[in-house]
């Protein structure tokens, strides 16, 4: 009698167990369910109120919202990726667009971009930015936001040093011109106390420059990291600002700084960044600072209007068992069923209905006007580095001190000259690339 | 037909209590390592199925000069923190062992960094070793010295990261060596005093000897505990400037989690399991040939 209970103990020890990894079975029903994974847990309550209007409007649809957490997103979506379940709506990176794309797992849009009134509604040259970006010849994504880089400049300190604030014209020469005047040591003690600029090896703080004076860094036909002469140009005059005219710091003085705060702490007087920035500004500085947004000045080999800029996009599953649906859906959680006040300051809605709406450059907000010069962006020439292993040759997040970013680094602290920075940089650089492109 | 009441279990009986640890081991722990060693001989990204390599990840990993820096940084940072966490984890609990008034007031703050979230530690100390406004080079300023770049400079940023982490952990094996210290018998080194003995020969003839088994275990854990120092590195250098304070474990995260190469970041997990097992097993070297001798 133990004995059996013994089993049965046992017997329902593993059953429970199991039952708990198990995923659960659906009864088959006549309503559609999709999946759509996000990477935002600020979002959440957006994303429902999203879910409701479009499930209303389209009655029989059910949406299930997943949000993970923007470290954990790209290792869990690789692992659904793997076990083939992934989401029939998710949202994709442009640094990954073109292994995904190649991988066979993002839907190829082709079909229904040609057959429909996408770009009545959308920014064609947003979706072609991703196509380019995806190193094939089809849109593999639906982009629902545009950033870009931009100069930032605090205006107080260009009025308190009689600076006149930038243009679109300004040359380089300007703006090193400008940087010097607002580099000050303040209160004499033989130390700066405001920069003129700051940077380093970051790639939204050098690639602007290089795009700029028309400079590329991948030779597209090889595959390989070959930057030309006006992509060297860029960079050596970056690293100059640091070492001859010293107005901007070496990257080893800031490490005590969150880098988006070196700006808006006011030590230094302009920075280049992503245009994503101006949500954290707004919402960092408010008042106490007055600042605005510039196009980073072209090079000697300019001008150029060529922006730095990539999409941020929704994606869907090859093997959805409902493309329909999730097109409609994916089109309309990209722009056209939502309102300007979801998107973060700073990125630009693909969704013409919302770029275009006047309060995208709202007058009572900072930088007001300004905010235009997002969407001039928007339509003109667009360009990026993506490759794939991107973030390994790049130096990115948790390899920010390592790749072209810690190359970078090298020289403006000290530790190297710049052509042996280069020469040993190209080198690993090619090295991660040579693995992808065989 | 009433059986003796020891018998009431049957041999099914002990697997029951151990199946749940069981299970647990073998999903988190074994079959992970088994499958690990299986995809250090992969390529894998997590998108597609892992591909057989042979030993490609080893002949790239030998032949990586990047790689024998990190490797040495493993071990520069190990030493650090072995030796400094014993020095002062033993100098704390020395200067705890005393009974006056708020005392347990000290215990607790020298504890506290233990229990503080490692990224919560990093960038307190990233704030005070800042090179323009922190508190430690403002200090050295103030008396005439000219102050380091703390975590800029290449020679310097592992040292400063161990250091960090030696601050954060010396409480823990403080208390340790406080239970070692409290354990010694007072009879003992008051005959030496009597003796004539002073303090500093007490320390090393009396208290250190009889401290001899706290000091190994302490050794040991120490030793496997240096290995554990990803998080400080995260949240202070990201391995930088140049790789200066990469170490195995940083680079197995890097590998893993952001390139995507699984089987790479294994074959890297597998070469600091073999460090790791070489250290545990001269450890029990030791601890057979010297320490039972002491006892």
């Amino acid at each position: 009698m133990k004995k059996l209970l013994m089993v049965l103990v046992v017997l329902l020890t593993l059953g429970l167990l199991f039952a708990a990894g198990r995923t659960e079975t659906k009864a088959e029903t006549e309503a559609i369910e999709l999946e759509w994974w996000t990477w935002d847990p600020d979002m959440l309550e957006q994303n429902q109120q999203i879910i409701s209007a479009f499930e209303e409007a389209n009655p029989g649809v059910k949406i299930n919202n997943t949000i993970v957490g923007t470290k954990e997103y790209w290792t869990k979506i690789r692992i659904q990726a793997n076990q083939n379940k992934l989401p029939d709506v998710f949202t994709m990176s442009s640094g990954y667009i073109e292994e995904w794309a190649k991988a066979g797992l993002l839907y190829n849009l082709d079909a229904f971009i040609e057959s429909d009134d996408t770009f009545d509604n959308f920014y064609q040259s947003i979706f072609d930015s991703s196509r380019e970006i995806s190193n094939t010849d089809s849109y593999y994504a639906i982009p629902f936001a545009l950033v870009t880089t931009v100069l930032y400049y605090n205006k107080d300190a260009f009025d308190a040093a009689g600076v006149a604030y930038p243009t679109d014209d300004w040359t380089w020469d300007d703006f090193r011109k400008a940087a010097k005047q607002l580099t000050l040591d303040k209160n004499g003690d033989g130390k700066t106390d405001q920069w003129g600029h700051w940077f380093y090896g970051r790639y939204a703080h050098i690639e602007p420059w290089v795009y700029a004076n028309n400079g590329k860094l991948i030779d597209k036909n090889t595959m390989q990291f070959n930057p030309d002469k006006n992509a060297m140009d860029a960079i050596k005059m970056l690293c100059d600002l640091v070492l001859v005219d010293k107005v901007a710091p070496p990257q080893k003085d800031m490490t005590s700084f969150q880098q988006q705060d070196v700006f808006s702490q006011g030590v230094a007087a302009m920075w280049v960044d992503g245009s994503w920035f101006v949500d954290t500004l707004r919402k960092n500085v408010g008042d106490d600072m007055r600042w605005g947004i510039a196009r980073v000045p072209s090079g000697p080999s300019g001008p150029s209007e060529l922006t730095y800029g990539w999409p941020d996009s929704y994606a869907i599953a090859p093997n959805t068992k409902h493309p329909e649906t999730a097109w409609k859906f994916a089109k309309y959680v990209a722009g056209e069923g939502i309102s300007l006040d979801v998107y973060m300051a700073g990125k630009i809605p693909s969704a013409k209905k919302l770029a275009e709406d006047p309060l995208f450059a709202d007058p009572s907000q900072q930088p007001g006007e300004e905010m235009n010069l997002l969407i001039e962006q928007a339509n003109g020439p667009m360009t990026t580095s993506y490759t794939m292993g991107w973030s390994e040759w790049r130096g990115y997040g948790g390899s920010e001190s390592l790749g072209l970013n810690g190359t970078i680094d090298a020289i403006i602290n000290g530790h190297m000259g710049f052509d042996e920075a280069f020469k040993k940089g190209t080198e690993n650089i090619n090295a991660v690339l040579k693995r992808y492109y065989k | 037909m009433t059986q003796p009441p020891y018998r009431w279990h049957s041999k099914i009986t002990p697997w029951v209590f151990i199946i749940p640890t069981v299970i647990g081991l073998l999903v988190f722990r074994l079959i992970p390592i088994v499958s690990s060693l299986y995809l250090s001989f992969t390529d894998w990204n997590l998108l597609s199925s892992p591909v057989f390599i042979n030993m490609e990840n080893y002949q790239e990993l030998l032949s990586s000069e990047d790689f024998l820096g990190i490797v040495l940084n493993t071990f520069q940072f190990s030493l650090i923190y072995v030796v400094g966490s014993i020095v002062c984890g033993l100098a704390l609990a020395v200067l705890i062992n005393v009974r006056i008034k708020g005392i347990a007031f000290f215990r607790s703050a020298i504890y506290l960094p233990v229990v503080t979230s490692a990224v919560a530690v990093g960038i307190i100390w990233n704030w005070m070793l800042g090179p323009t406004y922190g508190l430690v080079n403002n200090l050295i300023e103030a008396i005439g010295l000219t102050p380091p770049y703390w975590l800029g400079d290449t020679r310097l940023a592992l040292n400063t990261v161990a250091s960090v982490q030696v601050w954060k952990m010396s409480g823990y094996y403080m208390i340790i060596f406080l239970a070692g210290l409290q354990g010694i018998n007072r009879d003992t080194l008051e005959s030496a005093r009597v003796d004539g003995a002073n303090a500093f020969q007490s320390f090393f003839r009396i208290t250190l000897p009889m401290l001899m088994p706290t000091l190994f275990f302490v050794l040991t854990i120490t030793i496997i505990d240096s290995f554990k120092n990803f998080e400080l590195i995260y949240a202070m250098t990201k391995g930088g400037p140049q790789n200066a304070s990469n170490t195995l474990v940083y680079d197995v995260y890097l590998n893993a989690f952001v390139y995507y190469r699984v089987g790479y970041a294994s074959a890297i997990a597998y070469i600091l399991l073999i460090f790791v097992g070489l250290m545990t097993i001269f450890n029990f070297y030791i601890k057979k040939h010297l320490v039972q001798s002491l006892d």
